[in-house]
């Protein structure tokens, strides 16, 4: 670690080097994590529009796939902060844990809808869940994917999904919890069906508190031998999706974006259709956080207000069917119509340590059965 | 002789850097691992401790996976030992082309990635793959699956693990003498009693070293049990990364590893007995 910053210094001293003139074009260096389908709503949707609005901007995009190489950036910020520089990073799409660990060594922007006037229109409760070090431009949730050539109704409740599972053995399945949110979220549904959720999102961790999951684990357990090939999980959110492309399964927890870009692509027979069910499975916003010592943050301000305008929304619909930042009043009519039936808010995610344990006690008492 | 000892010193330059690699990246990781799991968790009385096994050991899940895994690596290794001998001796006492060519297309396999190498076998393996519809069109309407559970590992591990038992056990072979094959023949002894009375016996060291070398690539394996394994029970490689990466459970993770290391070095020390005595010139 040490190592790594004190690296990260001497890079960063040749990172900064001349004043950018006033005519000249201001550099953006963006960092993003995701994958392939996030990549391309930044280089071929985000960008050009918005460079062609304002040419004042260039943009360096930087791509972390899977979030590699996030240590790396992380230590660059940290580095700069204590050397007193600017860091050649103005905006970073990371998981919650990098921004968690770098509010207390002051590394973030705290946003205000002064700084981002289009910050208004975002729901402020997922605003208030990062305490303003991010803004919360993407989202997405885990929902019940079904073939309707075979599936007639859908479920409208965790319980009648449980009951169309076990009267149709075979044709359902989630991922291994420990590959894909997807799994998580049937994972988690069927705990939160006997317990309230709030008591494991927020930040409070007890293991004693979950004694509460057993009717859970049992639920589960109970299902396996009417899963997709007596109790099979495949890895992934992906190899769901597969299985119910080869009309292995029927019905299975995909996640939003991924289920409808699928669709979309024509990579799922057209009778698909997704639906979410009450409670909603768990689902999270994506969001872009800004480096305090980042070296243009005029324009970085001047970006962030533009990603939450509708032209912006409607590419995050359009190019990775996800859900937008802003509220879903604002979004054009058509748009609200395609998401109907999934958008419906979502359950929150329980805390990461919690997650840990929901993905090891899953293993233990679910797919090997003890 | 300063000239011999030039030549000490310039030996010693040589294999340094593969000694610090060893000595930093493994030896001194390993024995810091060990130290870990021999120290008592907060709160509890100072000195050494078995805690950690205990606990480790105590989950069902963990021994089943060891168990597992052993069950797993034995049957692999018997397999590819008892596909890649006799094609190793067909290698070693055939001319001509068509051994020529198989020498080549059995090396394949050294040169295929294992995560191609394992996508491949689902895409082979899977439900609605390859073999179950030749064997759905044969008639054969029920059988097993093939992927996702002990079977796709196993028939995924000796795939990939073939070419490399062929490679030593044909450099062993190559190395016994004509003449003593020759003169066997030549008091009558067929091919059965050959192989049996000399061809195994002279083979012996690069047969214990492609056991052992077997076990342990198969033991530690990681990418092939992911991709091709099921749910549960699941090989250590697997096992302990979870704990790691998913279950923030470093110290079980790293107790598992001295468990697998354990276990490893049980056959590594086989090993080093084989390579030993053949250096002594035992055999």
């Amino acid at each position: 670690m040490a190592a790594g910053i004190a690296l990260a210094v001497f890079l960063a001293g040749f990172g900064n080097t001349g004043q950018v003139g006033a005519q000249q074009p201001v550099t953006l260096n963006l960092y993003i994590n995701g994958d392939t389908n996030i990549f391309d709503l930044w280089q071929k949707g985000f960008i050009p529009a918005f460079t062609k609005r304002y040419p004042k901007y260039k943009i360096n995009f930087v791509g972390l796939l899977h979030g590699n190489g996030g240590d790396g950036v992380y230590d660059k910020i940290l580095a700069a902060k204590r050397a007193g520089r600017t860091v050649d990073v103005d905006l970073w799409e990371t998981e919650p844990g990098f921004v968690d660990q770098g509010i207390p060594q002051n590394l973030w922007l705290k946003l205000n809808s002064t700084l981002v006037p289009n910050l208004a229109k975002v729901p402020v409760s997922t605003l208030e869940a990062v305490d303003y070090y991010g803004m919360p431009y993407r989202g997405s949730s885990v929902v019940i994917g079904y073939n309707s050539q075979y599936v007639k109704t859908a479920p409208k409740t965790f319980d009648d999904l449980v009951a169309w599972i076990k009267a149709n053995p075979g044709k359902f399945t989630y991922c291994d919890p420990n590959t894909g949110g997807s799994g998580q979220a049937f994972a988690t549904a069927a705990l939160y069906r006997f317990v309230d959720p709030a008591k494991y999102a927020g930040k409070a961790y007890d293991p004693k508190e979950e004694a509460a999951w057993e009717p859970g684990w049992k639920l589960m357990k109970d299902l396996q031998p009417a899963m997709y090939n007596n109790g099979f999980h495949p890895n992934g959110n992906v190899a769901v999706l597969q299985l119910l492309a080869q009309q292995n399964i029927w019905m299975a927890a995909v996640w939003s974006d991924m289920g409808l870009d699928f669709y979309t692509r024509g990579q799922l027979p057209k009778t698909m259709r997704f639906t979410q069910i009450t409670p909603p499975l768990i689902g999270d916003d994506s969001r872009v956080t800004i480096p305090a010592g980042g070296a243009h943050l005029e324009g970085t301000l001047t970006l962030l207000n533009w990603l939450l305008t509708p032209e912006a929304q409607t590419m995050v619909t359009d190019m990775v069917a996800g859900y937008p930042g802003i509220d879903w009043k604002y979004m054009p009519a058509s748009v609200r119509e395609k998401f109907k039936d999934v958008a419906k808010g979502y359950s929150p995610y329980p805390n990461p340590k919690y997650l840990a344990d929901i993905k090891r006690l899953w293993h233990e008492k679910v797919a090997a059965g003890q | 002789m300063t000239g011999s000892r030039r030549e000490g010193a310039l030996g010693l330059l040589l294999v340094l850097p593969p000694l610090l690699v060893l000595v930093f990246l493994i030896i001194l990781p390993a024995i810091t691992a060990v130290v870990d799991t021999l120290t008592p968790p907060a709160g509890a009385a100072p000195g050494p401790t078995l805690a950690h096994y205990s606990q480790v050991l105590a989950t069902r899940v963990v021994r089943s996976d060891i168990g597992f895994s052993i069950v797993v690596t034995v049957i692999s290794v018997a397999a590819v030992f008892c596909l890649s001998y006799p094609l190793a001796l067909y290698l070693r006492f055939n001319q001509g082309r068509l051994p020529g060519l198989l020498a080549i297309l059995f090396t394949i396999p050294l040169f295929v990635p294992v995560v191609i190498a394992s996508f491949a076998m689902i895409t082979f393996l899977v439900n609605h793959g390859l073999v179950s519809t030749i064997l759905y069109r044969l008639g054969v309407q029920r059988f097993p699956p093939l992927m996702y559970n002990a079977t796709g590992i196993v028939l995924t591990e000796v795939w990939a693990s073939l070419p490399f038992a062929v490679l030593i056990l044909g450099a062993g072979l190559q190395a016994i003498d004509d003449a003593l094959i020759d003169s066997a023949r030549d008091v009558g002894a067929g091919r059965l009693r050959t192989f049996v009375s000399i061809i195994l016996p002279l083979n012996t060291t690069p047969t214990m070293i492609t056991l052992t070398l077997l076990f342990i690539s198969i033991f530690g394996s990681f990418t092939i049990p992911y991709l091709v394994g099921g749910n549960a029970p699941q090989m250590l490689g697997v096992t302990m990364t979870n704990y790691l990466t998913q279950y923030f459970r470093r110290e079980d993770a790293v107790t598992m590893a001295v468990i697998a290391f354990a276990i490893a070095s049980v056959v590594g020390a086989v090993y080093v007995i084989s390579v030993s005595r053949r250096e002594r010139g035992v055999l």
